[in-house]
């Protein structure tokens, strides 16, 4: 017997096209942000207010001639950016987006562990696939990606900690099913440091040394064409939407919240959007109005600021889950 | 599905810029497009560092002794299909800098081009309305239009008047739309 549903859930909504869609209107609203901060419009004529501006380049990227270098390791060069991409599908289809996940309807314990697990497998993946290019620009973005992600990728566990703490969980289903006070407002600064560790994880302004053009022309991407740039844009763009979709539901509820009539599924999406436009908006602020570090300035803040305050903040929750909440809120 | 790839190139152009020896006038009406006022983005124009990333390569300048075989090597490494715009009057024919002795010529003399933008330099309302026309005339229905897209051989570009040598009957609302936004 063949579960339709199932697969209704995997290949269209909440699952693939769902999120691929959501990625790409993800990337016209921070674009449409990014124009508005600069004092310009923005993408305008492909689409009512440009909206298709995204899909269009999607398009014309995956019709466009691919090429490969000589030099190329070709296998990786090949497998890495459709790869990445598949990993954080993958890791999204963990998150509940229309109040259940799309692969269970629960999850499991640990789930949590595992999707930011997967998202270091990408980010690895991004940095092979700048690496096979053979390209001096795509070699040296790939290193400082390495560089980043591997001393980033700590406080981002231990922040994302925070909340499976005080829920007392490592189910993401739960964490966000047990938040009638969103955890933003039970550990605000674990919220704070979460946002900029993320954005430092998923290379936005002001730490995006691994792309930063007038060092290293297009990054890791320089060498890539055709389908694979638009994989490894793609690739982006999902972890960006991956990410807020983090914040989401480790800190802001997840998709729960009222349900005024009807599927109580329509609410959930719908809610869940909405925060993750929000965190969006947010994040891209952040990207907009602040400079580049230098290389050397994102690793030292990286050991010296963010890890022991990942530690400290790990350890301030509990203290407080052990002494403090009980008393208070649970 | 012709169709969507046709649409989906028109709207997203990335271009990349390469100066083969102009004298940086038409460099910096080149980055004026980018700026608030005139925002290329609209039109899903969009800056590439790469030339692997590139749809339209934008030339300026002279094609000097050097820069010929360089050109050459940049308008190779973008993947098909490919479009060249030489911008100014020297990408056109040389310009003033004709028939010195370390300069080829226009850039023609290297590579094919798509469209000629004359002017010294160009205004860049003239620049995006180069574009915009050379990617309307990608649309089926005025492909037939598409033999007029060679300007005839001896067309001596008109210095300092910003008028565009490419497809011409289309894309009418596009100028209308540029030179509003100019009056702003
Ligand atoms: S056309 Fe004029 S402005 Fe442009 S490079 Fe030549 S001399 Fe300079």
């Amino acid at each position: 017997m063949i579960d339709f549903t199932l697969i209704f859930r995997i290949l269209v909504f909440p699952g693939f096209t769902f999120i691929l869609l959501l990625t790409l209107f993800c990337d016209w609203v921070e674009r449409k942000i990014e124009a508005r901060i600069q004092n310009r419009v923005g993408p305008l004529v492909a689409g009512p207010a440009g909206i298709l501006q995204p899909l269009a380049d999607l398009i014309k990227l995956l019709t466009k001639e691919d090429i490969e270098p000589r030099d190329a390791k070709k296998t990786v060069f090949k497998i890495a950016p459709i790869l990445a991409f598949a990993f954080m599908v993958f890791a999204l289809c963990f998150v509940p987006i229309d109040g259940a996940s799309v692969l269970s309807t629960t999850g499991f314990n640990g789930d949590l562990i595992v999707i930011l697990t997967f998202s270091t497998i990408a980010s690895f993946l991004l940095f092979l696939s700048g690496w096979a290019s053979c390209n001096p620009y795509g070699t040296i973005s790939s290193a400082r990606v390495l560089t980043q992600f591997l001393g980033y990728d700590i406080p981002l566990f231990l922040f994302a900690l925070t909340p499976a703490f005080i829920a007392g969980t490592l189910s993401i289903f739960k964490i966000a099913s047990i938040q009638t006070i969103p955890f933003i407002i039970l550990a605000p600064w674990a919220f704070v440091l979460f946002i900029i560790t993320m954005q430092a994880e998923l290379e936005k302004d002001p730490f995006d040394v691994p792309d930063a053009e007038s060092e290293l022309v297009g990054g890791l991407e320089t060498e890539f064409t055709g389908a694979k740039l638009a994989f490894l844009h793609l690739t982006r763009d999902v972890q960006i939407v991956f990410g807020s979709a983090l914040v989401v539901e480790l800190f802001l509820g997840g998709p729960y919240g009222p349900v005024f009539f009807g599927l109580p599924a329509f609410w959930y999406t719908l809610w869940f959007v909405l925060k993750l436009l929000a965190v969006v908006v947010l994040t891209e602020y952040i990207t907009t109005l602040f400079a580049r570090l230098r290389i050397d300035q994102v690793l030292s803040a990286n050991w010296k600021i963010v890890l022991p305050a990942s530690i400290l903040s790990l350890m301030l929750t509990v203290a407080l889950v052990t002494w403090v909440y009980p008393l208070v809120v649970l | 599905m012709t169709n969507t790839t046709t649409w989906a190139r028109v709207k997203s152009p990335w271009v990349l810029h390469f100066n083969s020896g102009a004298c940086n006038g038409c460099d910096i009406e080149i980055v004026a497009l980018l700026t608030p006022k005139y925002d290329v983005e609209r039109f899903g124009v969009k800056l590439e560092p790469s030339p692997r990333h590139a749809d339209v390569l934008l030339v300026t300048g002279c094609v000097t002794q050097q820069c010929a075989e360089r050109l050459k090597r940049i308008y190779d490494q973008m993947p098909q299909p490919k479009f060249v715009v030489a911008i100014g009057a020297c990408a056109c024919s040389g310009g003033v800098f004709d028939g010195n002795y370390n300069v080829v010529g226009g850039v023609d003399k290297v590579i094919p081009v798509t469209a000629y933008i004359p002017g010294c330099p160009p205004r860049p309302e003239a620049i995006l309305d180069g574009v915009v026309k050379l990617l309307n005339a990608l649309n089926p229905p005025k492909q037939k239009k598409q033999k007029q897209l060679e300007p005839p051989k001896e067309t001596k570009p008109v210095v300092s008047e910003p008028e565009v040598i490419v497809p011409s009957q289309e894309a009418k609302p596009v100028i209308e739309e540029t030179k509003t936004n100019v009056k702003q």
